[in-house]
């Protein structure tokens, strides 16, 4: 239903909401002149139709708003943005009303103010006054504006409180909390779940006085990004019901951060009290994550203090692991490398950063081996991973809103990268993408064109014999997506040389010289930088190689490697932050820092080079994860060069130079050369359908050695689980 | 006593002080719920499905709107389904929702806003007895305690057997044929008490009373002789300024 | 005269040692409580603990407590049990067992000494859950 057609959309009153929203709408539409208006006697030049409120935000005046958000549909129903404008009888919605010619609008008039004022009063009539236990306090838009642009004093003298309105709470589910009197009906939430999320579960019932917000019958809000709602929600009405009753916001400590659950790399503020990690809300980055950010990003910090490695342990002569002091465990590790000589084998996990990776890399390589591998596989024959282009998300996360046709191959966006998905998902509103899946079918939230589970479509389509060819090749700004699961499989590179064909074809159609058909899409945050410091994908070297007599896992924690891979005297060093897989195989344990403890480097799926801040210190005895392999290096008499942060990120540079630049992308190229190479791999697509490890929401909340530790998630994943059952 | 002596006090002297405080009724709540319980009598599990004629119906309803405005068939198709069943329960709702491919909290939208939608079963007639101003001027009061005895229940309670539900209803727009009554679709006006008990003794007989004015009026004409207006009209000009 | 000459102590310090029976014993007891001395044996307690006074020692150094010979050097106050500690410390006169007021029932635990700074010493416990809860080794 929201989907329009986009000359309607151009014509039609939603053009201020498209021109923010939707990149792709103010390329297509002509550039008319500008106009002018007066904004309290300034002059500005804004666009036809702009509305008056972005109007005046451009010259920096600030109307006050509830209903109104950048990123949603205009609704116009709060009515705080009043203004009045010169020869208008009345006072006008700036939210919702285009400027015309020389308009002089004033925003700070006798009128504008008696206006603010009273819509003020109406909303408080009914808003009960339970900030001193409201978790919105010091942080809600009601409370902010009221003390702006309210009366200094109260009409209401109901003492008995008989008028006020009061409404039942809702359960939405384990990470909503809702408290429905407190809600002003702005709606957010609503645009929010239909617009954004694509999840038509909350709407408005009743009318007038009686009117609320819900979803009628019981029901769990059954989306990826839900927790969003709490940042929209200007009042208290929904509050983040892990963190409900913990801190006010000014007792808190803010730290930027990157998130590392997936492979977007969304820009977060952790905030942190007394050591402890409180909440985490996205922090805006117009090329990642927008505002947004995913349930398990933003709700699994409670993991960071669960299963925690806190000492390191070795494995005694009783076979069980016993806490022992650093030097004790270091003295152990070294013994055993030190027998070892180059028989060392190391698996990277996929929450490990650029740092932990490069030392690792550099230590083995001094003593002789070079079995360093991902976790997490991806094709290594033909051209490998030597040219970027062959293994990153190419054409950038944004611009994929602008995509008019996207073919998604093996993966599940929604599930594996949820902020990605939310711009496909624009694009399919707002820009009439089309959107076909090879792959098994989910539900992702839009309409696609399901080509099947056969990878050899690929080929087919590349050779034009596929009903999609003849469209694809007419589309101006194709993509296509390639997941991680489908890189995984025995054929991935096959897999990949018919992805890098069909997109060199259709590279030739194409105007935009940025423009990117191929795009690869990782699942874990450490994969790219893993790849890009020239670690091998896949454990199946370490399988391979004979008589390893020490292996290293760096946060390996997938179980991807068992200790019945490996020979029997084979002593497992275990360095991370969670007790999961990985220690649990371990003959000596190292304790390390999870990602909201350490100043570390991570590389985004798009190749974006982002640093996380110490927000917390490491528990217990924990340390950053290059200062470990430092430690080690000097007991092993091969110092590794580097004693701080800066010596270890100029080494970093040496390596790869773009892992230090942090918040660029740096643009891969050479893709004819990495097709040519790819081309020369043997091996041809075998015909297994394609599978995809995320399906359904539950699938969602657990992946990873944090999130699998998070009470929260698991509270998620039993919520889906019963909703399944649901009749609604 | 002794507390409405103070509360007159209060009053009184809060409209010295604040002579602008802001009047707030008692909390007057709707009679409807605004959300979903699950009830034997309504739940997702009841089945709820178009009779085929109705499937013709809303088929030639939904003919009527153009593609990719489907939505709009919407309140024609609830009240299909409202006519079906008598009223509409949950699973009407989401047979409507299926119909035009809408997620369900579309529907339930729709279904709470109007109040012409029955969202709990509903007798076979729906007795809405107009009490607004006018009505109430001309006895409507009588009206409703004669339904009220005589069907021996009270307003917004439906009679065991299903048969019949009693609203009390704000004015339905033929104040002109004060008191009035709305049986299901049909209009009972210029009502006396008389007229009520005729008109409940049809319904219970299983007859269909006769619907329109009562009082010998054909519709909204004057009672006898027309009053004003008797004489020809006035042509352009009249009691105009001779000199314009 | 052999007051004078101060005869008299050194028949009390060989009476001393004859009570302790000789002079080897007596260093040992000389070693064990720092001090000798003799005085009439009051009671002895269910631990095996004796008591003494002597009336000859000015006040507050005439009641002392020779601890059972089972506890060694390792002895402290807190091994007098209740009943002897108010005669020790001059509270009262009545010896416990003179004492018609003293309470004795069968529910009354047994005096247990203070074992703090041995194994087995009483250690508080928090009663809030840690903030970081650490991963527990699966015994294998």
């Amino acid at each position: 239903m929201l989907r329009l057609g986009i000359s309607k959309v151009l014509s039609g009153a939603k053009i201020q909401h498209v021109a923010v929203v939707s990149r792709a709408a103010s390329d297509i539409a002509k550039k008319p002149e500008k106009i002018e208006v007066f904004i309290d006697d300034k002059s500005v030049m804004v666009e036809p139709g702009t509305t008056v409120l972005q109007a005046a935000a451009q010259i920096g005046v600030e109307i006050p708003r509830f209903c109104y958000h950048e990123r949603l549909a205009v609704a116009g129903n709060c009515r705080m943005c009043l203004v009045e404008v010169e020869k208008s009888p009345k006072p006008v919605a700036a939210c919702a009303m285009p400027v015309m010619k020389g308009w002089r609008i004033k925003t700070d008039s006798e009128m504008t103010k008696r206006a603010r004022e009273g819509v003020m009063e109406f909303l408080l009539v009914n808003h009960p006054l339970d900030c001193p236990i409201c978790d919105q306090g010091g942080e809600c838009d009601l409370q902010d504006q009221s003390m702006a642009f309210g009366s200094d004093r109260s009409r209401f003298t109901d003492i008995d409180f008989s008028g006020k309105r009061a409404v039942e709470d809702k359960d939405i589910g384990p990470l909503i909390k809702t408290i429905m009197t407190r809600c002003i009906h702005c709606t957010r939430c609503i645009r929010f779940a239909s617009e954004v999320a694509g999840v038509d579960d909350l709407g408005t019932t009743g009318r007038g006085s009686d009117m609320q917000i819900g979803t009628y019958v019981e029901k769990f809000f059954m989306s990826e990004m839900s927790g969003n709602v709490i940042d929209l929600c200007p009042v208290g009405a929904l509050t983040s019901k892990p963190y409900s009753f913990t801190a006010r916001p000014w007792e808190i400590r803010k730290v930027d951060s990157i998130d590392v659950l997936d492979a977007v790399g969304s820009n977060i503020v952790v905030s942190t009290r007394t050591g402890e990690v409180l909440r985490i809300l996205p922090r805006t980055n117009e090329e990642i994550n927008e505002e947004w950010l995913s349930d398990k990003s933003r709700f699994a910090y409670d993991a960071l203090k669960r299963q925690r490695l806190v000492t390191p342990m070795v494995k005694g002569c009783d076979g069980q692991l016993k806490p022992v002091d650093w030097e004790a465990a270091l003295l152990t590790v070294a013994k055993a490398m030190n027998q070892a000589g180059n028989k060392i084998g190391a698996i990277a996990g996929g929450l490990t950063d650029a740092e932990a990776l490069v030392s690792l890399k550099d230590l083995l390589n001094r003593l002789g081996s070079e079995n360093l591998c991902t976790e997490h596989t991806f094709p290594m024959d033909g051209c490998a991973t030597d040219l970027r282009s062959t293994y990153l998300l190419n054409n950038k996360i944004a611009p994929v809103e602008e995509a008019d046709f996207i073919l998604l191959v093996g993966a599940n966006p929604r599930l594996e990268a949820p902020l990605l998905n939310s711009r496909i998902r624009k694009g399919y509103i707002h820009n009439e993408t089309d959107i076909a899946v090879l792959g098994p079918k989910t539900d992702m939230r839009y309409d696609y064109e399901h080509l099947g589970e056969d990878p050899s479509a690929l080929n087919q389509i590349a050779s034009g014999s596929h009903p999609l060819a003849a469209k694809l090749k007419k589309a101006k700004k194709p993509l296509i997506i390639v997941g991680a699961d489908a890189m995984a499989r025995a054929d991935g590179g096959a897999i990949r040389t018919a992805a890098m064909k069909l997109s060199q074809e259709l590279q030739s159609n194409i105007v935009d010289g940025e423009w990117k058909v191929l795009n690869i899409l990782h699942k874990v945050a450490g994969q790219v930088a893993a790849l890009d410091l020239g670690y091998s994908a896949g454990v199946e070297k370490i399988r391979n190689a004979d008589g390893i007599k020490v292996l290293f896992l760096l946060g390996a924690d997938e179980g991807t490697i068992s200790r019945d891979d490996l020979p029997k005297d084979c002593f497992v060093v275990y360095q991370g932050h969670h007790g999961d897989h990985g220690a649990s195989i371990a003959d000596a344990i190292l304790p390390g820092a999870a990602y909201t403890e350490k100043q570390a480097t991570y590389v985004n799926t798009e190749g974006r080079a982002q640093q996380t801040l110490v927000a917390v210190t490491p528990p217990g005895q924990a340390k950053e994860d290059w200062k470990i392999i430092r430690a080690l290096s000097e007991i092993l008499g091969s110092k590794l060069p580097y004693d701080n942060l800066d010596q270890v990120r100029y080494r970093l540079e040496e390596v790869a130079p773009h892992l230090t630049r942090y918040g660029a992308a740096e643009n891969a190229n050479y893709f004819k050369q990495a097709l040519a190479i790819s081309t020369m791999a043997k091996g041809n697509i075998s015909n297994s359908p394609l599978d995809v490890k995320q399906k359904k929401l539950e699938d969602f909340f657990m992946t990873d050695a944090i999130s699998r530790a998070s009470p929260t998630m698991a509270k998620c994943v039993a919520a889906v689980k019963k909703h399944m059952e649901s009749k609604y | 006593m002794l507390s409405s002596v103070r509360k007159a006090g209060c009053s009184l002297w809060r409209g010295v002080v604040a002579p602008r405080s802001i009047q707030t009724s008692s909390a007057l709540q709707h009679d409807s719920l605004f959300v979903h319980r699950d009830s034997a009598a309504d739940n997702p599990d009841i089945k709820f499905e178009f009779t085929p004629d109705n499937i013709k119906r809303a088929d030639a309803i939904l003919a009527i709107y153009p593609e990719g405005h489907k939505r709009a068939a919407m309140i024609p198709l609830l009240d299909l389904a409202q006519r079906q069943q008598g009223w509409l329960p949950l699973s009407a709702m989401h047979a409507v929702a299926d119909m035009l491919k809408l997620p369900r909290m579309r529907v339930y939208e729709v279904a709470t806003f109007y109040t012409m939608f029955m969202r709990k079963p509903t007798g076979k007639y729906h007795l809405q007895v107009c009490t607004t101003t006018p009505c109430w001027l001309r006895g409507s009061d009588e009206i409703l305690e004669t339904i009220c005895k005589n069907l021996n229940m009270k307003v917004g309670e439906t009679s065991k057997d299903g048969m019949y539900t009693i609203s009390e209803v704000e004015c339905l727009g033929a104040c002109v044929n004060a008191p009035m009554v709305q049986i299901n679709d049909d209009y009972y006006e210029d009502l006396t008490v008389q007229d009520t008990e005729e008109i409940l003794s049809d319904l219970k007989a299983g007859k269909r009373p006769r619907a329109g004015p009562r009082s010998g009026r054909f519709a909204a004409e004057p009672l006898g002789e027309p009053t004003s207006l008797k004489g020809e009209p006035t042509g352009p000009g009249f009691g105009v300024r001779a000199d314009l | 005269m052999a007051k004078f000459l101060g005869l008299d102590k050194l028949g009390l310090l060989i009476k001393t040692i004859q009570h302790y029976g000789g002079i080897r014993a007596s260093l040992y007891k000389l070693y064990r409580m720092d001090e000798v001395k003799i005085g009439k044996l009051v009671g002895t307690d269910k631990y095996g603990n004796k008591y003494f006074e002597n009336p000859r020692f000015f006040y507050s150094r005439n009641r002392w407590v020779e601890y059972a010979p089972k506890y060694g050097m390792d002895y402290d106050g807190s091994q007098v049990p209740a009943e002897w500690y108010g005669w020790l410390h001059y509270k009262t006169d009545l010896l416990p067992m003179n004492d018609p007021s003293r309470p004795k029932y069968k529910w009354m635990a047994d005096h247990t000494e203070n074992r703090s700074g041995f194994p087995e010493q009483y250690t508080p416990y928090s009663t809030t859950t840690p903030k970081i809860e650490a991963w527990k080794p699966t015994k294998q």
